[in-house]
């Protein structure tokens, strides 16, 4: 049957020199499925489009094949072009005979040629095999919800409500502000925590779109993209909220180094959030300090750099040495980290303020030396290669942020990952906000360690990403893809075929197959707002119960036969 | 059996449209000259290429065939490609099992996405199934149909 429209583009010279379209005319005017050719020459401008269209739509011909460029460089747009027109996507068929034929063989136009020819025919095969998928499209609930109320959480439900959306904010504590409350001064600016933090607080509990929660704890989560219910407990009383939208705002953990360099058994060595809490009690009293740095961190079990532990020493040895006189401040370090353009000056104000600087190796960690509260610190300095005694009256250990302990059951019920270390995992490798659940989002320390000023900037760019599905009103399940453009398709099982056997579910990255009981046999069924069409399940089905309908493997054997 | 030379072998290749088809068409943007005895088919994920496809295609007459995919790590199907990475190279033993050969099944994932590793990866897959003898007739003298 005559139902294919072949355009073949001349790409202004580029194709048509190596090829020889006539060649290509003699050979498609013998094939039964072609009903027009057509050479155009050059199918991505306006004019040979509009022609292309016109023609598409005189013809009887339902199926479209383009011999042009690759679908990497133009051939995208002129796919995307016909489908505006009302093509149907699974109808057409592109074939590149420009990188991947002229260009790569111009020395050889006679092979060229017939190499065009056989990826003309392999397209028609494509073409006759190829089906089209199942989409779905949900009505996407107008709200979002925040699970954290620290300056991640807060910048996210702020940023969102001043683009009229309602948002829900859930917090496990009795007030917002997350680890913010509990320290005196942020870096770089030495700007008192409360006031920085003031501002967001007012705004939520004034903003009649937030919607504050304190003391709740998340039960179950049900629900997919675009409508998620989350049961949570709140002051004793149940309860639960739809939303569109998810953000991960829950932060992370102070890492409490027992047993090392005799925290927990010697008086005076202390962490840093007890010397910021003795500093906002008033009760902090000392002259001679030692900061130890990377304790629990940067090392075999945690092998990552926490962050803000190394601007967080400066910033409270800078207070020591500049508020107490005849202060002797230490800082011993294994490397100073202060990336951007305020992190150096604070170290290089800090210096000047009279904080010294020891470097030690992992190896060779500092000893402290005291019976019942510390009375020494020894360290070897591994530049001077001098081991060097320092009097102290209080160690303050820099510990990483570590993942909260819930963090591996909130994945579970979103169904959402985390990585090695139990933060939550984003996408790889362009999308640093999002998770394997489209429609979740994650932000601040819950997603990697930051400090305050960069939790504040994820959490308002992870509104905005949460907004732009809110803003639709429905939303298809085509697309909500991981690459540019829509998804290749859907999976689809053929339940007549399915044994039941679950490969397909086993093997899933996006979770996306599940077993239904279907007339007392189970069968897979396909969720199609998790589906990505990468294929994965495709080769693991024993009978070819599970395909891809654009790339289904009728299609996969017809271009194998006509290869070459 | 005596070995013979094939002049010209035939080969397809799977690329997934992220690191492998990159490659092909860097090389194709920066006019290498390449072999033009192979085909390629262009797919969404690495892990979509079935091993059925692969030994069908070998039963048809193609003397090699290469997949191309993302590095580990790297796949924008979260990690569909390390499926596809351990089912290969399973099918490689098979090929083995069988007689037919691992060096017919050329994998790469990641080291086909700048134009010179696609050129690089090409030329030497196609010195390397020059060198192997003939499926065809092997295979037809075992009653298979091709």
């Amino acid at each position: 049957m005559a139902n294919i429209s072949v355009f073949l583009c001349k790409c202004l010279g580029e194709i048509d020199h190596i090829i020889d379209f006539g060649l290509l005319r003699e050979e498609l005017s013998k094939n039964s499925s072609v009903a027009l050719i057509s050479t155009v020459d050059s199918l991505c401008l306006e004019t040979d489009i509009e022609k292309t269209i016109s023609l598409i739509k005189e013809t009887d011909a339902d199926k479209v094949l383009i011999a042009a460029c690759s679908i990497l460089s133009r051939g995208n747009l002129v796919v995307d072009c016909l489908v505006k027109a009302g093509v149907e996507r699974h109808k057409i068929a592109l074939v590149d005979i420009r990188e991947g034929c002229a260009w790569i063989h111009g020395d050889n136009p006679e092979d060229a040629s017939k190499k065009a020819k056989d990826l003309i025919n392999m397209g028609i095969a494509a073409l006759q095999h190829k089906e089209m998928s199942d989409d779905m499209s949900v009505a996407v609930n107008p709200s979002a919800l925040i699970i954290g109320a620290g300056p991640a959480g807060l910048a996210a439900a702020i940023s969102v409500a001043e683009m009229g959306y309602e948002v829900s904010i859930l917090e496990r504590s009795k007030t917002p502000g997350g680890m913010l409350k509990l320290i005196s001064r942020c870096y770089p600016d030495n700007e008192d925590a409360s006031n920085k933090l003031d501002p967001y607080i007012r705004e939520i509990e004034n903003n009649p779109l937030i919607t504050f929660y304190p003391q709740s704890k998340i039960t179950s989560i049900e629900g997919d993209t675009g409508n998620f219910t989350v049961h949570f407990s709140s002051q004793e009383k149940d309860s639960s909220i739809q939303s569109g939208v998810i953000i991960i705002a829950t932060g992370a953990k102070i890492f409490f180094p027992t047993g090392l360099y005799g925290y927990g058994e010697i008086k005076n060595v202390i962490t840093q959030m007890e010397f910021e809490r003795q500093i906002l009690n008033e009760s902090l009293e000392t002259k001679k300090t030692v900061f130890i740095q990377c304790v629990g961190a940067r090392d075999r079990k945690r092998p990552y750099c926490s962050t803000i532990c190394c601007p967080i020493s400066l910033k409270n040895a800078s207070r020591i040495a500049e508020d107490v006189p005849g202060a002797s401040v230490f800082i011993l370090h294994r490397g100073i980290m202060t990336p951007g353009n305020t992190l150096e000056k604070y170290y290089r104000d800090a210096l000047a303020s009279g904080v010294q600087f020891i470097r030690f190796e992992e190896e060779q960690p500092p000893r402290i030396i005291g019976s019942d509260h510390v009375e020494f610190v020894e360290v070897y300095d591994a530049i001077t290669g001098i081991t060097r005694k320092i009097e102290t009256d209080l160690v303050v250990l820099s510990t990483p942020l570590i993942p909260n302990n819930d963090n591996a059951r909130l994945a579970q019920m979103l169904g959402i990952e985390v990585d090695r270390y139990g933060f939550f995992s984003e996408v790889y490798p362009m999308h640093p906000l999002e998770t394997k659940t489209d429609g979740i989002f994650i932000c601040g320390s819950a997603r990697w360690p930051v400090s305050s000023d960069h939790s504040i900037i994820q959490g308002k760019a992870a509104a905005m990403k949460a907004v732009s599905y809110l803003k639709q009103s429905k939303i298809a399940a085509s697309t909500l893809s991981r690459v540019p453009g829509p998804k290749a398709g859907h999976a689809c099982v053929n339940v007549d075929a399915c044994t039941g056997c679950g490969n397909c579910v086993a093997v899933c990255p996006f979770d996306a197959c599940q077993l239904e009981k279907l007339e007392g046999r189970y069968v897979s069924t396909v969720n199609l707002m998790k589906c990505k069409a990468c294929g994965n399940c495709v080769p693991l089905c024993p009978n070819g119960s599970i395909q891809i309908p654009e790339h289904n493997y009728r299609m996969v054997g017809g271009m194998i036969q006509r290869a070459f | 059996m005596h070995t013979v030379k094939m002049k010209n072998p035939k080969i397809l290749i799977f690329a997934c449209k992220w690191c492998g088809l990159i490659g092909a068409d860097a090389a194709g943007k920066k006019r290498i000259s390449l072999p033009s005895q192979f085909r390629v088919i262009p797919v969404e994920c690495a892990s979509l290429v079935e091993p059925d496809a692969v030994l069908r295609a070998l039963a048809g007459g193609i003397d090699g065939i290469a997949v191309l995919g993302c590095h580990i790590g790297g796949c924008r199907y979260n990690n569909a490609n390390h499926t596809a990475i351990k089912r290969m190279e399973l099918l490689k033993d098979l090929l083995d099992t069988t007689g037919i050969g691992r060096s017919r099944l050329l994998l790469s994932f990641g080291t086909a996405h700048e134009d010179y590793q696609f050129e690089e990866i090409i030329k030497s897959f196609f010195d390397e199934v020059s060198l192997l003898t003939p499926l065809d007739p092997w295979l037809s003298s075992f009653g298979v149909i091709s």
